[in-house]
């Protein structure tokens, strides 16, 4: 199938988003079934947070606890091995950090073939495993897992702070904020010439049918994990 | 020997009619009711109480959010054939009109004929959300009782119980189950599964509800579309 024919989604995540990782284990799988090019696009949700005036939904108790249940049941319904952390809201403030986008980033200037592993060893270190993401040695460590050879692990490390990689990172996120994104995870299917935002990881049926597509449920038996 | 027919699970579905996400959940629970062997409890509850209880804000008080929201239902709606329109005044209706005054009367008609519950629900959502009218007014709460098909005696009857202070004691009851389940916004859904009560936010977890009543999802069904314009 000629990839002119194949319809543009992007995926604006950020890996401090449990709902983003749904959403982008889901895109992952359907591009086998669905006429699809999937872009993944790593951006902030701070500065989206910030920017449109938005809070974290962990502000309300009961919601914040619903939220723990409904991602262990969607984690059981997608087969995603999501854990959770024993202090959510604690970690999400303290032990996630820019530097994990900025180096996501940095690896979409780079070496983009290595985004999605890369993207899913983060994910599943943060929000699986519960291990570090925030020192330079923990990067090190989930690059390698993710199959990054070490010369270029090595490179990408020592550009995080660099203009051109905070630049690119701002740009992405100024994209999403021009969709209209107040959060994370924001998908943009492109058709007819027209960009189609979505938020969340429970809009598949409707972005389904505004590709021509359908849904074929969680499609667990292509699961990467 | 026949086999056991399995037991209806009781689904409670606690919903306050001012809210548009919630006509979609109600009909799609509606059209499951003949799919699914369930035992669908109607339960009106009072949204604000829910968001003073859980001390939650409504979601459009970000811009960019309310904005992305206005779209959001009419796509779903549009989908799930649910004739969906916006009021000239949204604000106005939801958060300077509220729903008290309807919340009770469903509460009273839900304490003495229940069967009327389902229609009288969807004529609610009519009024507001199909032909931008009132759902405050006496009038407006007979008209809808009317076209629900509850006769005009019983109607006017029900309607003078209202602020009785045992049809307020039974709204603010429900609206304390609904919290004690965990609520936080409308609709709240609690499937009892297994002895075990499951509480869904929201109109977007049905496939997820299906999985766990060990029902399947066929989608909004809008060919059992029930609203009537």
């Amino acid at each position: 199938m000629a990839d002119a024919d194949k319809k543009v989604i992007e995926l604006f995540y950020d890996t401090i988003s449990p709902y983003s990782w749904i959403a982008f284990e889901v895109l992952c799988r359907y591009r086998s079934r669905w006429n699809i090019d999937l872009r993944l696009r790593p951006f902030s949700l701070a500065a989206v947070v910030t920017e449109t005036g938005n809070s974290p939904p962990g502000r309300v108790p009961a919601k914040l606890k619903w939220m723990g249940k409904d991602l262990m049941r969607q984690a059981y319904f997608y087969k995603i091995p999501f854990r959770g952390r024993k202090d959510p809201n604690n970690d999400m403030a303290n032990k996630h950090n820019i530097n994990v986008m900025l180096l996501l980033t940095a690896v979409t200037m780079d070496c983009p073939q290595h985004l999605e592993s890369l993207t899913r060893e983060l994910w599943l270190r943060f929000w699986s495993r519960e291990e570090d993401i925030t020192q330079p040695a923990s990067l090190e460590a989930a690059a390698t897992a993710a199959g990054i050879p070490a010369d270029q692990t090595a490179a990408l490390l020592a550009k995080l702070q660099d203009e051109t990689v905070k630049a690119r990172l701002t740009e992405t996120t100024q994209e999403a904020l021009r969709h209209g994104a107040f959060g994370a995870p924001t998908i943009v299917a492109h058709v007819g010439g027209k960009p189609h935002m979505y938020w969340g990881s429970d809009r598949f049926l409707l972005i389904a049918d505004v590709l021509g597509e359908e849904w074929q449920g969680p499609l667990t038996e292509l699961a990467h994990l | 020997m026949a086999a056991p027919v399995q037991a209806r699970k009781t689904v409670e579905f606690f919903y306050d009619v001012l809210s548009p996400y919630t006509w979609l959940a109600f009909e799609v629970m509606c059209r499951y009711q003949q799919k699914w062997n369930i035992d669908l409890k109607l339960r009106p509850f009072f949204l604000a109480g829910i968001m003073k209880g859980a001390d939650n804000r409504p979601p459009a008080m970000v811009p960019a959010k309310g904005q992305y929201m206005t779209k959001d239902v009419l796509m779903l709606t549009d989908m799930y054939k649910v004739p969906f329109n916006w009021p000239s005044n949204p604000t106005e209706v939801m958060f300077v009109k509220g729903s008290v005054n309807a919340g009770r009367f469903l509460t009273a008609v839900d304490m003495s004929c229940e069967q009327y519950l389902e229609e009288l629900t969807r004529q609610l959502f009519l009024r507001i959300y199909y032909r931008d009218e009132d759902i405050t007014e006496p009038a407006s709460l007979l008209s809808a009782a009317m076209k629900a098909g509850i006769p005009e005696d019983l109607a006017k009857q029900l309607l003078s119980t209202i602020k009785d202070q045992t049809v307020k004691d039974r709204l603010r009851e429900t609206t304390q189950t609904a919290l004690d389940y965990g609520a936080f916004g409308s609709p709240t859904i609690v499937a009892h599964v297994d002895g075990k009560p499951k509480m869904f936010f929201g109109s977007d977890r049905f496939e997820l509800m299906a999985h766990m009543l060990g029902e399947k999802w066929h989608g909004p069904l809008p060919e059992l579309a029930k609203a009537k314009i």
